[in-house]
């Protein structure tokens, strides 16, 4: 058997190009299913310890303000495990430089015991609840801390119920509902300069509210097996009396769901990637491989003559394929664990968890497995021809291919305009049709991937145009802390620099149609506003209608409600008793991110029962002048945030690096399947023609003609592939992004047409350059020796 | 006669160098063709004969010596010029046939004749091998003697000046062997092609005007037949 071996090993060494390029296939589907796999199942595993040790709730009722008693009274009731209440609300934050940011202040109560929604310190120690020097002490997130270059022991300034509070960070923390910490939906990724998350004792909280005794957010966790819908309904009739602003599953918690939606399609990438990489890497050693029993019948022939049985036969030729497979898994998982540290540190950008850092054994031995059943499966199939090989038989000369017509020629008026070369190659490629098959598919995933990763900056870059470029054209947009009159933005548009001042009203709304709520909010804009321009679902411009509103997609859909359709608007201000109204549905538009539902100030107002309230403004400023208008507003204490649109952008557009680098390096692996596959398939169609290119040139075609009918073969396969590679990667692309688009937010599959050009452009490359890999033998092929060569 | 020459080689040795060791295929030989003469080159396997072929075919470069075609200095030619030659004087027929197993017996001779700006008709080149009835067919689907024809129709479709027969009987039974030769001959009859054919079948050096044998890489003799035999007269 060691013979054998050694035969192997020279098989190997004859090959080598073509073993290597196989190789590399399995190394990048292996090395993509290790980095995922273990990035994916690290964060998975870091979501379910971190909720598990925390408690993360699994309902949340949020009220204008209720006695800390109705806790008691709600673990009363049968089916609910744990109940913690809190103080939770926005505030704004007064920076050491004069600028704002703004805050989630979070209550805790202490000690901190086991409750809903519990949080990890990091770095500090734990605030107490009367600090021996007086004030109140805070957790921050350990992002804001890095991002604000803040201190233990450093003060921040918070804006609460009009005045300015100090709180002293003790520490860094972290807690379940704010892995992913964005302020809202319309935030595309976390800005922890300008968001944080501050944890305080509940009695400081009550202290900074006024809110003695009281609490504005209830948390629940269910036992198991609870009826959730009826408990649900229990606990609102409860809080009613309490002014119920919200209720929500943990499904809808915001982090939660971005975070569950990204786990999501981690983990649709970390089979779908593999499993193209590894597909046509079997294709082609079922290729590589048969092709190699064709031209060694003879040899099979003598070994088993000699004795061997066709089981060591077939192993001896599906140990070819099982080499590759084990030299790709080798180095597969080798790559993929370092990738995976690379995917670490990225999500470690993004996510607040506890660090889960780890090798999984069982990863890279499933990466062994499933490298060993593709090269078994590429060589059992391919090899099984032997076993019907008759030693006697084999000896003979092996019955010519045979040649047959193709479909093209039933196409005479085609046809008979073809060269005899252009016929030759169309036959070459008909008659090989696995051959064919295989390389055409592998083309078309590499020109599919490359177009997906393309893709991916496309959609990064449309929702940036459309969203900063065309929706959102203010400067700044400001929130104040309540509702004022109109009267009160005359102090900012009177500033030096800003060129023009557009109200807006804010409301948080339930929105009721046949039955079904949606939680929402109502955005009235003032007529003439131009800062803010929904667009309608083409992208256009889309005009806010006087009366009536405008639902966002989502919303139109959970509530089954229709244009014309009339819905029940219900106010949930934390002012005053809720309000109803009904209101005819005048249009639905698409929102990249989350729901909004748009109405002019005058009907939003009267949602309210007034007539001129607006709760924010959007400025355009005079670019020069800016930062000094950023520092006076940022004095004005009745504002709570002040959104900078430039440093939305800049923020978002650092944070898409990362992405860039993962971009690239799906070009790269595309580049090298396309690579792989040509230059496998041009080899294999090289050394069997190259009897037949000697033939030709000794007939007095030159070389550059010679190898012409190689670049016709090559391109007669590419070409379809390249052409469906598009198709398929606009496909793919839709389908990826339906299935990890959630009720909060869904990306558009747009797709540039520079990038159908430029997927093509770089799928011709590889094409061309796999050509010239193959082909490079051409100028030195020995017409002498070929012409004795028998088939 | 010397106006008649077609190719003259002059002290031409031809050395194959094969890692350590080298081989010399072609020791000093001198010999003329003539036009429109049938050349049989005789000798046993290693003797030199196939290499001479190659060398006059411009399949391969001499080591040293002289190698003219007319007046072209073919052992100073670079591999376009080579090309070249072989495109518009040379027509090879092979011991096995060496057809383009994707094209049909039609495409193979088209495929010929598309090299060059005056060829032969086709139709007429395939009546006169015998094959107008099987041209739509592929190599695959015919007998050894009929590849052979194409192979010949293919040679003689560019109209070359000399055709080169590397064994063109070696892969086929006694008859069809026979009635190739004669196919030959009566290319040489009808288009006045010098015929040269390599063979280890001293039977067939009959047919020939002339009789080259080789013998260690030598020629050991040159023998000028008084007349031709005809195939259907030679045994072997």
């Amino acid at each position: 058997m060691k013979v054998l071996y050694r035969k192997l090993w020279r098989g190997i060494w004859t090959s080598k190009g073509q073993f290597f390029a196989m190789a590399l296939v399995i190394t990048i589907g292996i090395s993509l299913y290790v980095a995922m796999s273990t990035t994916y199942s690290n964060l998975g595993y870091a979501q379910e310890r971190f909720y598990d040790d925390n408690n993360f709730a699994d309902h949340y009722f949020h009220v204008v303000h209720a006695p800390e008693g109705v806790a008691k009274q709600i673990a009363n009731i049968p089916g609910i495990e744990k109940v913690t209440v809190r103080i939770q609300q926005d505030v704004a934050v007064i920076k050491e430089d004069g600028t704002r940011a703004s805050a989630r202040l979070t209550s805790y109560p202490l000690p901190l015991n086991q409750q809903v929604n519990s949080v990890e310190l990091e770095q500090g120690r734990l605030f107490e609840a009367y600090p021996a020097n007086g004030g109140a002490e805070a957790l921050v997130d350990p992002s804001y801390l890095e991002a604000n270059g803040l201190s233990f022991g450093d003060n921040v300034e918070i804006i609460a119920e009009g005045r300015q509070v100090p709180l002293t960070v003790v520490g860094t923390a972290i807690g379940p509902e704010f892995v992913y910490a964005v302020k809202d939906l319309s935030a595309m990724v976390p800005d922890p300069k300008t968001f944080g998350i501050f944890m305080i004792p509940l009695n400081q909280a009550q202290e900074v509210f006024n809110l003695p005794g009281q609490v504005n957010q209830i948390l629940v966790v269910f036992s198991p097996g609870a009826d959730t819908d009826s408990i649900v309904a229990q606990i609102e009739n409860l809080l009613s009396s309490y002014g119920n602003l919200a209720s929500y599953p943990r499904k809808d918690q915001l982090s939660h769901s971005l975070l569950d939606s990204e786990l999501t399609s981690g983990r649709i990438m970390a089979r779908f990637f593999p499993i193209i990489f590894l597909t046509i890497a079997a294709g082609i050693q079922i290729v590589l491989l048969r092709r190699m029993i064709r031209m060694q019948r003879s040899q099979i022939g003598i070994m088993k003559g000699l004795g061997f049985s066709n089981s060591a036969v077939v192993f001896h030729y599906s140990s070819y394929a099982l080499a590759v497979s084990m030299i790709g898994a080798l180095a597969g998982s080798s790559l993929g664990l370092l990738f995976s540290q690379s995917l670490n540190e990225i999500y470690a950008m993004y996510f607040n968890l506890p660090k889960v850092e780890g090798y999984h054994f069982q990863v890279v031995a499933y990466s062994f497995i499933l490298a060993a059943a593709v090269g078994l499966a590429a060589g059992l199939s391919a090899s099984m021809p032997v076993v019907s090989i008759n030693p006697a038989e084999s000896m003979r000369a092996q019955p010519p291919g045979k040649t047959s017509r193709n479909m093209l020629e039933r196409l005479p008026f085609f046809w008979q305009r073809l060269s005899p070369l252009w016929k030759m190659s169309f036959r070459s490629v008909a008659r090989n049709r696995m051959r064919t098959a295989v390389t055409v598919a592998g083309v078309v995933a590499a020109v599919s991937l490359l177009l997906i990763s393309f893709f991916m900056n496309d959609a990064i870059d449309y929702m940036m145009k459309q969203y900063y470029d065309k929706e959102m054209l203010y400067h700044y947009l400001v929130r104040f802390d309540q509702p004022v009159r109109t009267s009160e933005l005359l102090s900012i548009s009177r500033m030096e620099g800003v060129n023009r001042t557009e109200a807006f009203i804010e409301i948080p709304v339930k929105i009721h149609y046949n039955g079904r709520t949606v939680e929402d909010a109502v955005n009235g804009q003032a007529e003439g506003n131009q800062l803010k321009m929904p667009s309608d679902n083409e992208g256009n411009p889309m005009a806010i209608p006087e009366e009536g509103i405008v639902l966002g997609e989502i919303t139109a859909r959970k509530l089954g409600a229709q244009p014309g359709d009339l819905v029940t608007v219900e106010t949930a201000y934390k002012m005053g008793e809720p309000l109803t109204t009904e209101l005819p549905v005048v249009s639905i538009n698409r929102q990249l991110f989350g729901s909004i539902c748009y109405t002019s100030l005058t009907q939003a107002n009267r949602l309210l029962h007034e007539a001129d309230l607006v709760s924010g403004c959007m400025l355009l400023v005079d670019p020069g002048q800016a930062a000094a208008i950023e520092d006076d507003l940022s004095d004005i204490t009745g504002i709570n945030s002040i959104a900078s649109r430039q440093k939305e952008i800049d923020n978002i557009t650092s944070l898409m690096e990362s992405s860039i680098l993962f971009v690239g390096i799906m070009i790269f692996f595309s580049l090298i399947l396309g690579l792989a596959i040509i230059y496998n398939s041009i080899v294999m169609s090289y050394n069997e023609r190259k009897k037949e290119l000697a033939s030709l040139l000794t007939l007095g075609f030159t070389h550059t003609e010679v190898s012409g009918l190689m670049l016709k073969d090559t391109l007669i396969q590419a070409v379809p592939g390249l052409l469906i590679g598009l198709p398929t990667g606009r496909w793919l692309a839709v389908f990826y992004i339906s299935s990890v688009s959630t009720d909060m937010f869904t990306f558009p599959v747009v797709i540039s047409p520079f990038s159908y050009v430029l997927s093509l452009l770089v799928g011709l490359s590889f094409v061309l350059t796999g050509y010239w890999l193959a082909t490079r033998g051409l100028s030195t092929l020995d017409m002498i020796e070929m012409s004795k060569y028998v088939d | 006669m010397a106006d008649h020459v077609l190719v003259h080689l002059e002290d031409v040795t031809k050395t194959y160098v094969m890692g350590e060791v080298s081989v010399e295929a072609l020791k000093a030989t001198t010999i003329d063709i003539f036009a429109g003469e049938v050349l049989i080159i005789l000798g046993p396997s290693g003797s030199g004969k196939s290499t001479l072929l190659n060398l006059i075919g411009g399949m391969d470069r001499v080591s040293s010596g002289e190698l003219t075609f007319r007046q072209q200095a073919l052992h100073l030619a670079g591999n376009n010029e080579l090309t070249q030659y072989r495109r518009d004087h040379i027509g090879f027929v092979f011991q096995f046939y060496n057809l383009i197993s994707d094209l049909t017996a039609w495409e193979n001779v088209e495929l010929a004749a598309s090299l060059v700006d005056n060829p032969l008709s086709t139709q007429e080149v395939l009546m006169q091998v015998g094959l107008d009835e099987r041209l739509d067919h592929f190599p695959s689907q015919l007998s050894g003697g009929e590849q052979q024809r194409i192979s010949i129709a293919r040679a003689i479709v560019k109209r070359p000046l000399i055709l080169l027969c590397d064994e063109p009987t070696g892969a086929l039974d006694y008859q069809t062997g026979k009635s190739i030769l004669e196919l030959l001959l009566e290319v040489n009859r009808l288009h006045g092609s010098t015929v040269v054919i390599v063979t280890h079948n001293a039977a067939i050096g009959a047919i020939g005007d002339r009789v080259v044998r080789m013998s260690s890489g030598r020629v050991a003799e040159i023998q000028v037949n008084a007349s031709r035999a005809t195939p259907e007269g030679i045994e072997w």
